[in-house]
């Protein structure tokens, strides 16, 4: 395990633990009802070990490590195995089948094998027995086509077609109506543990729906189990071996014209669950609302601690990413919702509630969302992580990370966060070493390494007239998680809640690639009194990402696994604490 | 009979009547539309020194904001040329263009990435890049919808100048929410701007007018689902019939879910269709993929066949 991931793994995201909130859970609770929120999403990294994914992993390891690299139609008959021993052999059929930077082979598989169609074949090979091989490449999501002519005993014609997947073999269609019908998710949905016969569409006589994998561009396929006038889909990756989700919808003359396919499944729940309304959660002496918003990232509000509002609204209103060879390039990306939104990163994944762990004790949860490009981790693309943290003793972080990967290794990262309070006696005030000092006006303040701290920990402190109120410490790599430091610009600025000055969602209120305090807040900051007011708070870090082997921040990289590319990911947290004061 | 059941049957007839007035148009003149062509290149194109039979306009926001002009290389030794005039950048991120039969490009801001570069006040507007000057300005800005809660980001979606009866039609999605389709289609004077005639409650992407299938349609892919919808023209080019649904576009091509960009019909009479994914946000992706999908009609059966997808 790499040294990032080894600070990270404390998240349980990667770690697999995380609990998954659906409309009307245990940790969070919302009123929808429509087929999409009823829908089950599985986390993009959760693979159930079961007996059949197990063999057949060592299958394809098996093949990995042959001459070829490629796993081969089995059973067939003398002529099919002649034809694939003959497309093995040749040059242009065998393309393709390694990773760009490296020698290791990519996963591959022949599909089918079968006598070509006399329109299929050239002219000249009429009289021959020619057959065509399909090549699946599970790495690259193509297909390559082989025509074999037997009597010749040569390929006589080579295709390829890319996002193409051609019909799966057999064995695979039984193991994924497998995965599906020993999943605990179809068998709690159906009521009952259901048999291979019951993947069986009634109208269709078919086991299994047409169905895509558009995001992940895996193949993909969805055994449908019917139960009254419904059905359920179920949609298994084959290329990673595991269950996608599912869903309901209506047969008859109302069944769906459109197939349920990886992304409107991901779409319509997170569209339904999250971002048409409200969830809330009650954990401990945590009680606060949560939703996606249409650019701003995931918003909570409402926050109490002990039955006290402690937060009123937090959220990140823009990403900015700038990069320093170019002067002037980069990306202002909103984020949120996946459709219908301003969000040029968007949500595919559902929140996530995590326990935090201390010296093996519960401190605390976190609650996590990523938005994510749809090519990432490719080049120019971007996957951004919001993480809230409440802890027992009171405490509260937001925080937020970029996985990379962007246009470059010369990027500066800076969320610009916002938080608005409840307290209409608030003062801001600065440690300055020995003392306090109030902020008498709106302001902004670059904190640098070198700021000095109260008890070696907080730069400022929001209070009221009753002297509660909330210590801020800014991240200097103190909170174990990688984080190198926030370099954050502070803002604080008067809240009016009859402008449009954050409470609702924001455009994008800054350019991408200002290099100064001018990302946004700013243009909020009138010179106006803000002692024992209304606060907002806006707090915009700095992370500047690096590529560097054993150093990457802010990063993700590619690596092959079974011969399919996974991603690792280097994440830069950054974020300020707030910690309760005591009067 | 009582009086506003007469007052009724006589504004029937007036109706009928004006309908029966209508002028027709013939099999083989049908037939031409969308396929027999009529756009010419700007005259300013030449003054610049560009060949007008390798120049096209683009958009293409990789390195540029607003319209460029890009001059195909002549040779392989050849180098590819741009330009572009001061006004084309002035407007932020420009969406699809259309030409007419004089040579004037019309085009329409569209929000790229982020809202930044694209004010509330060119959300449904239509500009116009003069044939003989090259200047773009302004043409007209259609009614729309300042604020409505969760409206979406984007205004108009399509254009296109229909060259049998010389009209523009727009598409704008304006003022549309997740759960309201909202937009419209609009027919607009070509020297005017100004709109003859408008179908509400559609929130439609790319635009072509065609006679392939013995009646003049407007063609209109669907933004919210993969689709493509037809609704009947006069020769005049307004509106006559509903919204038909003509082809579907769903589970096919790498995506399976793409949305009609640009429609088109090529000289085969094959109904082309730019498909790509689009849901409603402002997702940029560093690989912006495209598929086209060719469709034949089949006259007997009354259908659009696929014919080919690369």
């Amino acid at each position: 395990m790499n040294f990032s991931l080894k600070l990270f793994g404390r998240l349980s995201w990667l770690l697999g633990i995380t609990l998954f909130l659906s409309c009307g859970s245990e940790n969070g609770t919302s009123p929808s009802q429509t087929p999409g929120s009823e829908a089950i999403l599985q986390s993009d990294s959760l693979q159930l070990d079961n007996p059949i994914t197990k063999q057949l992993w060592n299958k394809i390891d098996s093949a990995l490590n042959t001459s070829h690299h490629v796993m081969l139609l089995q059973p067939c008959n003398p002529d099919q195995m002649e034809a694939q021993t003959i497309a093995l052999q040749h040059p242009e059929f065998m393309a393709n089948g390694s990773d760009s930077l490296s020698p290791k082979p990519l996963r591959r598989e022949i599909f089918n094998v079968y006598q070509a169609r006399p329109q299929e074949i050239p002219q000249a090979f009429q009289q021959g027995k020619v057959y065509k091989v399909e090549l699946y490449n599970y790495a690259l999501n193509l297909t390559q086509t082989a025509l074999v002519d037997l009597v010749s005993k040569q390929v006589i014609q080579v295709n390829t077609l890319k996002g193409s997947q051609p019909d799966i073999p057999l064995y695979l269609k039984d193991v994924a109506i497998q995965l599906a019908i020993h999943h605990p998710d179809v068998i709690k949905a159906l009521g009952f543990q259901p048999g291979q016969e019951d993947a069986l569409m009634a109208n269709t006589k078919t086991a299994l729906n047409h169905t895509k994998c558009e995001r992940s561009m895996h193949l993909c396929v969805a055994p449908t189990f019917t139960k009254g006038d419904k059905a359920l889909w179920a949609i298994v990756d084959l290329t990673d071996l595991r269950l996608v989700g599912i869903r309901w919808t209506n047969t008859g003359p109302e069944q769906p014209t459109r197939a349920v396919t990886e992304k409107r499944l991901k779409f319509e729940k997170i569209s339904e669950c999250y971002c048409k309304q409200m969830t809330h959660v009650q954990k401990g002496d945590w009680d606060f609302n949560y939703i996606i918003t249409t650019s701003d990232g995931l918003r909570i509000s409402e926050v109490k601690y002990k039955g006290e509002t402690v937060i009123n609204s937090a959220k990140v209103v823009d990403w900015h990413v700038s990069y320093s060879n170019t002067e002037g390039f980069g990306y202002s990306d909103a984020v949120g919702c996946p459709e219908f939104s301003q969000a040029a990163v968007v949500a595919v994944t559902e929140p996530r509630i995590s326990s935090i762990e201390e010296n093996n004790q519960t401190i605390g949860f976190a609650l996590e969302q990523n938005f994510s490009s749809e090519q990432w981790p490719l080049p120019c693309n971007y996957n951004y992580l919001q993480r809230y943290e409440f802890y027992t003793d009171g405490r509260f972080r937001s925080a937020a990370a970029s996985l990379g990967r962007g246009c470059g290794n010369n990027g500066t990262y800076r969320p610009v966060m916002r938080f608005s309070f409840p307290n209409t006696d608030y003062s801001f005030h600065e440690w300055n070493g020995n003392a306090w000092d109030v902020w008498k006006k709106e302001q902004w303040k670059l904190l640098t390494p070198q700021s000095p701290n109260y008890s070696n920990q907080y730069q400022y402190l929001l209070q009221s007239k009753s002297q509660k109120g909330l210590y801020i410490e800014s991240g200097k790599g103190q909170f174990h998680d990688g984080g190198r430091g926030d370099n954050p610009y502070v803002y604080i600025t008067k809240m009016h809640p009859d402008l449009d000055e954050g409470e609702n969602d924001l455009v994008t209120i800054g350019p991408c690639c200002n290099t100064d305090y001018q990302q946004g807040p700013e243009k909020f900051i009138n010179d106006e009194e803000i002692e024992n007011g209304s606060l907002v708070l806006w707090y915009v870090c700095q992370m500047k990402n690096d590529d560097t082997p054993g150093k990457e921040y802010c990063w993700s990289a590619s690596y092959l696994e079974h011969g399919v590319y996974k991603t690792r990911v280097y994440p830069c947290l950054a974020g300020p604490m707030f910690i309760p004061k005591k009067p | 009979m009582n009086l506003s059941l007469k007052m009724f049957i006589a504004l029937l007839c007036v109706f009928s009547l004006c309908s029966s007035c209508k002028e027709k148009m013939t099999e083989d003149e049908i037939l031409t539309i969308g396929i027999a062509p009529c756009r010419k290149p700007a005259a300013f194109i030449q003054t610049l020194g560009f060949d007008p039979n390798r120049s096209a306009y683009s958009t293409e926001t990789d390195r540029y904001k607003g319209v460029i002009l890009i001059q195909a290389p002549a040779t392989e030794t050849d180098t590819i040329r741009k330009y572009q005039h001061p006004s084309w950048s002035k407007f932020g991120y420009m969406a699809s263009i259309t030409t007419d039969d004089l040579g004037n490009a019309y085009t329409f801001p569209v929000p790229f990435i982020n809202t930044e570069n694209q004010t509330i006040q060119t959300l449904n507007s239509i500009f116009k890049i003069d044939h003989s000057s090259g200047e773009m300005t302004l043409f007209t800005t259609l009614p729309k919808t300042d604020s409505v809660k969760d409206m979406v980001a984007y205004g108009l979606l399509g254009v296109y100048f229909d060259c049998h009866a010389k009209k523009i039609y727009v598409s704008s999605v304006n003022g549309s929410t997740r759960d309201k389709e909202n937009g419209s289609l609009f027919v607009l004077d070509q020297s005017t701007g100004k709109v003859l005639d408008r179908l509400d409650g559609v929130d439609a992407m790319g635009l072509c007018v065609g006679g392939v299938t013995g009646e003049k349609k407007l063609y209109f892919g669907k933004a919210r689902t993969p689709e493509v919808y037809t609704v009947e023209l006069d020769k005049e080019g307004m509106f006559d019939g509903k919204p038909e649904f003509a082809i579907s576009l769903d589970q096919l091509g790498p995506r399976g879910d793409d949305k009609a960009r640009r429609i088109r019909f090529n000289t085969k009479s094959e109904l082309v269709i730019h498909g790509i994914e689009f849901n409603f946000n402002l997702a940029g992706q560093s690989i912006k993929p495209e598929t086209k999908y060719a469709f034949g009609y089949n006259r007997e059966e009354k259908k659009w066949l696929l014919m080919s997808t690369e």
